[in-house]
């Protein structure tokens, strides 16, 4: 017998847990760029990227991904940084955002 | 009693000996008027007695509070202890002041420095004060750290996990306060700093709506707490708390940042009660009444520029400090000084009047 269709499919859990630890090589991260910590989700990185305009990266979301502790999607779009550094020249709180992308783009598994 | 009787044209009362009412007071003696202080506890100091430190700098709350008694005795202001003011009824150009059918005493001037009182926290059911002993108001903090409490959890947790809710009973019109207090933002980073010194392995966690960190040096206060004690900034207000493993609390929240539910467990929560007026002014005639607040009552109305300290309808009624709505220590101080000088230009134009 066809099991009945409610349209609605069981998605994973999408809550955050932050009692959960922070992940080790999230916090190697964090104290190898300390200014990461500065990020105070303004935006203005986002909105100078040339990058963001056709992919999905985002620097101030990829510092809240990595501390919800969502490394392999932060490596993944921090791949997408062109190293062109504009974020890094309007952050107003001063965050190498150049350093710690390169630290979260090594987060992803190396490409085959 | 009628007009003619009454002299004391130059005695200055003033309803409260916490910050603006010593600091009035100290900025009429220094003019030379005569002052006197009514307060309803038996000790002076208002709400900076319960203060253990103070933001931006740290300096202890005992040492600010200790420098202004002596400065008080140092001019022998007369203080009149354990006398809470509920009515005042004007006489010729003056004031009797009353405590229910006791009168106790007279002026040609009062200002009001009746200061503030803390939100009810009860009133968020939702964050279960008073339900859960884990629960604590930033007030209840700083008596933590001023060891007159102890703390909500065992001495062995060494890596304690404290979330701290912004705006509790502040910007909520569902609890009659529609303002923001203003000074809760940069208390609550005050103490989540104080409490990773005191446990430097401890997750802290504060959930805000925004961060309103209007004074000097607040904001350099902010980025040294995520960057140098790592203090985590959720910007969500919190939902409920409810039990969760052991003694801990399970609360909930929305990271609307990253547009999704998150959930945690705490040892401790503490709750930013805000600023909410401490008595309704109900002004008649030739009398004034402090009653008890109501919902949504606000704080003493001014009139005239921003910082004025005359009350609305009252002549020779001003209101000094907190009363007015939320204010910093700097701010009641800067606020004690304008008050005095118009309480000076008010006395003033009763003389030329009385020599004309
Ligand atoms: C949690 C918290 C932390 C704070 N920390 C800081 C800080 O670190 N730095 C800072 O600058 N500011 C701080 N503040 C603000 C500070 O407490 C206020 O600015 C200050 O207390 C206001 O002084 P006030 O004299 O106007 O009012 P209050 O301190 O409320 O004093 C009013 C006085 O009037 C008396 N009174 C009331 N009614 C009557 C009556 N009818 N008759 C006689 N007497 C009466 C009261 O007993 C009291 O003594 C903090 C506030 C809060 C809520
Ligand atoms: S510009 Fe700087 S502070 Fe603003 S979101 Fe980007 S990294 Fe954070
Ligand atoms: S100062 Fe901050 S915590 Fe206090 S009411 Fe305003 S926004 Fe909320």
């Amino acid at each position: 017998m066809p099991k009945p269709d409610f349209g609605f499919a069981f998605a994973p859990n999408r809550a955050l847990d932050l009692s959960a630890p922070l992940l080790p090589e999230v916090q190697v991260v964090l104290e190898t760029e300390p200014s990461i910590r500065a990020c105070m989700a303004c935006g203005q990185c986002a909105a100078v990227c040339t990058a963001g305009a056709f992919t999905p990266l985002a620097f101030y979301r990829l510092v809240l991904q990595l501390r919800g502790g969502d490394v392999a999607a932060v490596g993944e779009r921090a791949r997408h940084c062109m190293l062109c550094g504009k974020c890094q020249m309007t952050c107003p709180r001063g965050v190498n955002i150049r350093n710690a992308v390169l630290l979260m783009a090594a987060l992803a598994p190396p490409k085959p | 009693m009628n007009a003619s009787e009454y002299l004391p044209k130059d005695e200055v009362a003033i309803i409260g000996g916490g910050p603006a009412g010593m600091q009035t007071a100290l900025a009429l003696s220094e003019r030379g008027f005569s002052v006197r202080i009514y307060e309803q506890k038996e000790q002076l100091g208002g709400h900076l007695k319960g203060w253990h430190h103070l933001f931006p700098h740290g300096v202890a709350a005992s040492d600010l509070l200790g420098q202004l008694k002596e400065q008080v005795l140092a001019r022998a202001v007369p203080l009149h202890l354990g006398q809470s003011v509920d009515r005042l009824q004007k006489v010729g150009a003056g004031w009797v002041l009353w405590q229910g059918e006791r009168p106790l005493g007279r002026a040609g001037v009062v200002v009001l420095a009746n200061g503030f009182a803390l939100f009810d926290a009860r009133r968020k059911e939702e964050y279960g004060y008073g339900l859960y002993p884990s629960v604590l108001t930033a007030a209840d903090l700083e008596a933590v750290f001023r060891k007159e409490q102890p703390w909500p959890f065992g001495s062995d947790r060494m890596a304690p996990q404290v979330g701290f809710v912004h705006c509790v009973g502040s910007r909520d019109l569902k609890c009659g306060s529609p303002h923001c207090s203003k000074l809760c933002c940069v208390t609550a980073v005050k103490q989540a700093m104080a409490v990773k010194s005191l446990f430097p392995e401890a997750q802290v966690y504060c959930f805000y709506m925004d961060l309103r960190m209007h004074g000097l040096e607040y904001e350099e206060l902010y980025r040294k707490a995520q960057v140098d004690y790592g203090v985590r900034f959720i910007r969500g207000r919190l939902s409920e708390a409810a039990p969760g493993q052991g003694k801990r609390l399970h609360v909930k929240a929305e990271d609307t940042l990253q547009g999704r539910p998150l959930h945690l467990q705490l040892d401790m929560l503490v709750l930013m009660s805000g600023m909410v007026p401490a008595f309704l002014l109900e002004q008649q005639e030739r009398a004034v009444f402090l009653k008890e607040p109501v919902f949504g009552s606000g704080f003493v109305p001014v009139q005239g520029l921003l910082a004025a300290g005359s009350v609305v309808q009252q002549e020779g009624l001003f209101a000094s400090g907190a009363c007015k709505g939320p204010a910093t220590l700097p701010e009641v101080f800067a606020d004690a000084a304008a008050v005095a000088r118009e309480v000076e230009q008010y006395l003033k134009s009763l003389k030329a009047v009385a020599h004309a």
